[in-house]
């Protein structure tokens, strides 16, 4: 490019120099300004720049006009207006015209050309224009000027719908543009685009935030971060894409975003006004058209499904993206079976679709069809070695053809080997407990049985869940397909991994009984409700900066509560949102009585959006279901909630129970202890209830330990230990106090405890056997020699032995000979074994040699 | 120097050996070497330990290398029964533990304890060499670090040469030990190392759980009361992979074995054989019993399972009995 003069012309001279200088200008205020200030000034002789600028500040009219006025030199711009618009028919005649009258920018207009047919199903014309064009840039590339090179650029790009390798071409072409007109934000936003497709967020976000630091308000670059900020799941995605919209109003592709946010999050009103603009812009968004598609599916609004599938089929004869975005909004809203019957109308349409593949396949997968979804991956892979979700999910079922597949009844357990007998021996019995649970309380049970994967690596299930590692949750459920991390893929303490398969089951029935409908909020309530009545323990607990947060008033009400977890306004607000609507869902049972649940679910089954479903089945708006639940607060948490206070920052937590237990710390470290036992007791009246790991109770069973006064220990630690399910610290130590009493009951309980947040011991397991067999629970003891077995012991066949044992004392002789001979058979010396033989022979009581 | 008079040992006695004897005997898994000091005249074979650890650096590790040597001794002459005059303990601070070890470990009296052993070594007698400490260098020049002087492995290479005519068992549980197997390996020894190269630099865990496999019985996979060094290495690094697991850390030390075939054959422990011979004549049928459940397991594939299921208990009682009556003798199962 030839140089800019900054400081020379005016700024609407329609030559050369004032385009220069318009661009230099741009680099300097925000786009709408300036195209405001231009567009009062001279529209009327306006070029290619100003009309652009014009364009990207939402002013189409002035710019069409402009583009119009500016007669044959103007024809590429027009096009590019009117494609904006919508006018497609017209854009490719101003493109047509561009190119037979010899204006300028031919190239530019003949990409133009070949996007319109691509869009309008033509992609024979699309791909041999795009051909064209980039068979004359390899050969003459140094000719091309910055806006001939990203329409090389673009060529590359539209190729890639057949071949994923010219996407590297793409940004070369785009990075050359780049380099040679630093003011031609075109390149960088297409690249930050291109890569971002290419799942390349980091690169993406470098591309965007580098025009954004030239112009902090462009459009499209704003669009563009906001895309990443969505890709890496951060809240702040929704904020920038509606900076995006106050730059530029008429951005289709923000609305069209918007939207579907909108419609992530259950808001479809909203959802449907943000479509409306969309299409107002631009009547010829598929994306728009395939949003208001699936708004009205949700809502069961058939009439204007049809109108909209209808609008899709005039655009495209084969619309299949239409689907991609149906069967990808289906998904989101965790309706995988529709998902895949949609994404299958889309690969029917179009076989060669990546993304329409891709959901196909990760859906199939979600819905257990594990080898079509593998095949299906496989064509998608094929197509596009770039994506990163689907070569991970392919590499994991490579990786899973090693698992242990356990198919016991209702359940198909799939687990890595090293973790498949301790699974069967405990996962299974707990599972078939909770099904016989849910099935009565929900009144319905899954048609076919419930295949529930374990990972041993937390990336793993997150490949699993999600097609990317850096998924924060512990398990998922699509259904009746689950997954959940292995105990072993988290730190020992971190996670019960028993109330998370349960909370992962509920899931199973409460989408089950609802055919899918049930909202987030609820299902995952239920789920957790369903935790805490499991066990004594199990599940999420009112925490300080829980109580705080509500008393702050930083949670949403019951009827936005769904809002707390698809839009979450900080990051604790999706796991304080968990609990109060498992607190929402306890009080609506006991407001309501047990019917009501499966009630709901039958209403939400039907089609009915929540405010219906209040109505029919609560009798109440939801208005008044908030009124009602604030009060229910009040009452379960009054004291509390006296005792708290949120801070002036996120984690800031204040209020007399916060300042006690402050103070009791700082006596303990200055070794203040008589002061520190009066603050902890201080703390522990001003909130009885509070029974965290880490609150008073904590704090006085060391306290009393410290005296050698047992008793008062165990019953502080009883406090945390019946309440906290992770508490691995104080089971441990209570487990510690109730075996030197020998207090086998009590010890068996708390070593169960622990049991299900750390399962790897296999001198925990021996000890619980022990236990047992003092106390005559064979069954346990039998169980627990087993587990040691499963976890692979020091020394095998001891552990084999001492399962002989077991099975011996519980009366099963056959299972303890079978578990002899087969000791012997390697280890024909094993004296111990060669005892307990002779006793079970004789039919002597069996007791363990010395 | 040491070193030299060591060789001139060795060439002397490699006049003296029948190698290939005891390497025939070392291959046959049926003539497991129970090594026991209690042996009868007809089982002669002795056994001599040297152990050696190095400088600790800090006291975590100079309290971790003193306990493993401290129990390597307790196990050679507790459970081994190896003679005080074939025991050889040499470690940092020796004043440590006066009753136990030897002297400082130095390159010198490491030399001059391969000479001792050398002098009291018989034909057929079992050598277990293990050292351990911070590890550093890479093929003849690796090395472990101990007061002044390092030998390298060319050293210990030298050391060992002339023990042809004994079973030698060395290990080399420090870090970065890899490339000592392959300095030292030969015939008619088994060469163990914590690490597969002299790469792996870290602090190693195989010495503690390895020491504790010979300790314990628990590496004692087909409690027959002696540990095989296969069974012994075998344990340390399934535990030592346990650990790094349990830990959430990536292994960083692949322990090597330089012949898993003879050291499948040769073991540590034992009972001593009883003089009695009505003992001797129930081991002998209780041996022959082991035998037959050796050979039924042979030709499993070609049985039915309730055929071979019975005839199976059927042995396997015979044997539990035979024990029994040679509890009852006095005596004590081999």
């Amino acid at each position: 490019m030839s140089g800019h003069h900054p400081h020379a012309a005016p700024r609407c001279s329609g030559t050369q120099t004032g385009a220069n200088t318009w661009r230099t200008l741009r680099r300097a205020i925000s786009i709408p300004a300036c195209a405001l200030l231009l567009g009062a000034w001279c529209v009327d002789d306006a070029d290619r720049p100003t009309i652009l600028a014009m364009a990207d500040a939402g002013q189409l009219d002035d710019a069409e006009r402009a583009a119009r006025a500016g007669g044959a030199p103007l024809a590429t711009t027009l096009g590019d207006v009117l494609v904006l618009r919508g006018q497609l028919r017209a854009a490719d005649s101003a493109y047509e015209a561009a190119i037979s009258g010899n204006a300028p920018l031919q190239r530019v207009a003949d990409v133009g050309r070949a996007e319109l047919s691509a869009r309008r199903g033509d992609l024979a014309d699309a791909l041999a224009r795009a051909q064209r064009l980039t068979v004359a840039y390899e050969r003459s590339s140094g000719d091309w000027t910055a806006e001939e090179r990203v329409a090389a650029g673009r060529a590359y790009v539209l190729l890639g719908l057949r071949d994923a390798r010219t996407a590297r071409q793409a940004l070369a072409a785009f990075d050359a543009a780049w380099a040679a007109d630093r003011t031609l934000f075109d390149s960088q936003v297409r690249a930050g685009e291109l890569l971002l497709e290419k799942y390349n967020a980091p690169d993406a976000k470098s591309s965007f935030e580098q025009i954004l630091t030239l112009n902090a308000t462009h459009p499209r670059a704003l669009l563009g971060l906001a895309r990443v900020q969505e890709f890496e799941g951060s809240a702040d995605a929704m904020a920038t894409v509606r900076k995006s919209l106050a730059a530029n109003p008429a951005l289709t592709p923000a609305h069209t975003m918007l939207a579907r946010l909108h419609l992530e999050a259950e808001a479809y009103d909203s959802a449907d006004v943000a479509v409306n603009r969309a299409l107002a812009v631009d009547s010829s968004a598929m994306e728009a058209w395939a949003l208001r598609a699936a708004s009205a599916w949700f809502v069961g609004d058939s009439a204007k499904f049809e109108h909209s599938r209808a609008k899709a089929t005039a655009l495209h004869p084969r619309p299949a993206a239409f689907y991609a975005t149906l069967a990808e909004s289906a998904v989101r809203h965790r309706r995988y079976e529709e998902g895949v019957r949609w994404a299958t109308q889309a690969v029917t349409l179009d076989s060669s679709s990546v993304r329409a593949l891709g959901v196909l396949g990760t859906n199939q997968l979600r819905t257990g069809a594990m080898e079509e979804g593998r095949v299906t991956l496989e064509r998608a892979f094929a197509i596009d070695p770039f994506n990163l979700w689907h070569k991970n999910t392919l590499d994991l079922l490579d990786q899973m053809k090693g698992f242990s597949v356990i198919e016991r009844g209702r359940f198909r357990l799939v687990v890595s080997p090293e973790d498949a007998a301790l699974m069967e021996l405990y996962l299974l019995p707990m599972l078939e407990e909770a099904y016989d649970t849910l099935a009565v309380r929900y009144a319905w049970k899954p048609d076919r049985p419930v295949r529930f994967e374990i990972f041993r690596r937390h990336a793993d299930f997150s490949v699993r869940s999600v097609g990317l590692t850096g998924l924060g949750a512990l398990g998922v459920s699509f259904g009746d397909v689950l997954a959940m991390d292995a105990p072993s893929a988290r730190e020992p303490g971190s996670f019960n991994w028993g109330s998370t398969a349960w909370h992962e089951l509920a899931h199973t029935f409460t989408l089950g009984s609802s055919e899918h409908r049930v909202p987030r909020w609820l299902s995952e309530g239920l789920s957790v409700l369903e935790e805490r009545r499991a066990r004594d323990g199990w599940g999420a607990q009112a925490s300080v900066e829980f109580l705080a947060a509500y008393k702050a008033g930083m949670l949403r009400p019951v009827s936005t509560l769904n809002d707390g977890f698809v839009r979450p306004r900080y990051p604790a607000e999706v796991q304080f949102s968990y609990y109060l609507a498992s607190l929402v869902s306890e009080m609506i049972e006991q407001e309501f009585g047990a019917t009501s649940l499966p009630a709901m679910m039958r209403a939400y089954r039907e089609g009915l959006e929540s405010p219906a479903v209040f109505a029919r089945v609560l009798k109440m708006s939801g208005e008044a279901l908030d009124t009602k639940f604030a009060a229910y607060m009040q009452k379960r948490f009054g004291q509390a909630l006296a005792a708290v206070e949120a801070g002036e920052g996120p984690g800031d937590v204040r209020g007399p129970f916060v300042t006690a237990m402050r103070e009791g710390v700082a006596h303990l470290e200055a070794d203040r202890k008589r002061e520190a036992q009066q603050s902890f007791e201080k703390a522990q009246s001003l909130w009885p209830e509070q029974r965290s790991a880490t609150g008073p109770a904590w704090y006085l069973a060391r306290l009393a330990l410290e005296r050698a006064d047992t008793t008062t220990a165990l019953s502080q630690l009883a406090l945390i230990t019946r309440a906290q399910e992770t508490a691995l610290a104080a089971n441990t130590l209570e487990a510690a106090l109730l075996e030197a009493r020998g207090n086998d009951k009590a010890l068996m309980a708390a070593l169960e405890r622990i049991i299900w947040m750390a399962p790897y011991d296999a001198e925990l397991h021996a000890k619980l056997a022990e236990a047992a067999a003092r106390t005559g629970a064979h069954a346990i003891a039998v169980r627990e020699r087993r587990a040691v077995l499963a976890i692979g012991p020091s020394d095998p066949l001891e552990a084999r032995y001492q399962l002989a044992l077991a099975l011996a004392k519980a009366g099963d002789v056959p299972g303890a000979r079978r578990e002899v001979l087969g000791m012997l058979e390697t280890a024909p010396g094993f004296e111990k074994a060669q005892a307990l033989l002779l006793q079970l022979r004789a039919g002597t009581p069996p007791e363990e040699a010395p | 120097m040491a070193p030299v008079a060591g060789v001139g040992m060795m060439q002397y006695l490699r006049v003296s050996c029948v190698r290939s004897v005891v390497r025939c005997a070392a291959i046959n898994s049926a003539l497991v070497m129970a090594l026991h000091a209690g042996a009868s005249a007809a089982h002669a074979q002795q056994q001599h330990a040297l152990i050696i650890t190095g400088l600790g650096g800090e006291a975590a590790y100079r309290d971790a290398f003193f306990g493993i040597a401290v129990l390597l001794h307790d196990v050679a002459k507790d459970k081994w029964n190896v003679a005080d005059s074939s025991l050889i303990v040499l470690a940092e601070d020796a004043a440590r533990d006066a009753k136990r070890f030897d002297g400082r470990a130095t390159k010198e009296t490491v030399s001059e304890a391969f000479l001792k052993l050398s002098r009291r070594a018989k034909p057929g007698d079992v050598v277990f060499v293990f050292l351990h400490g911070h590890g550093s260098g890479q093929g003849a020049e690796s090395r472990v670090n101990l007061s002044g002087a390092d030998p390298s492995a060319a050293d210990y290479a030298t050391w060992l040469s002339g023990f042809t005519q004994q079973t030698v068992v060395f290990v080399n549980a420090a870090s970065a030990s890899g490339d000592f197997s392959r300095i030292l390996a030969g015939p008619g020894r088994v060469i163990l190392t914590a690490t597969k190269s002299s790469v792996e630099r870290n602090d190693t865990r195989f010495a503690t759980y390895f020491a504790r496999g010979l300790s314990s019985g628990e590496a004692d996979t087909n409690k027959d009361s002696k540990v095989s060094v296969l069974e012994a290495f075998s344990y340390a690094q399934r535990e030592v992979a346990r650990e790094y697991e349990t830990d959430n850390r990536m292994l960083t030390e692949h322990a090597l074995l330089s012949d898993s075939s003879l050291a499948a054959t040769v073991a540590f422990g034992g009972r001593s054989v009883s003089s009695d011979p009505r003992v001797a004549a129930l081991v002998a049928e209780r041996q022959a019993l082991e035998s037959q459940v050796a050979a039924l397991r042979a030709r499993k594939d070609s049985m039915t399972a309730a055929a071979y299921e019975t005839e199976l208990e059927r042995l396997l009682i015979a044997i539990a009995e035979k024990t029994q009556a040679i509890r009852a003798a006095g005596g004590s199962p081999p």
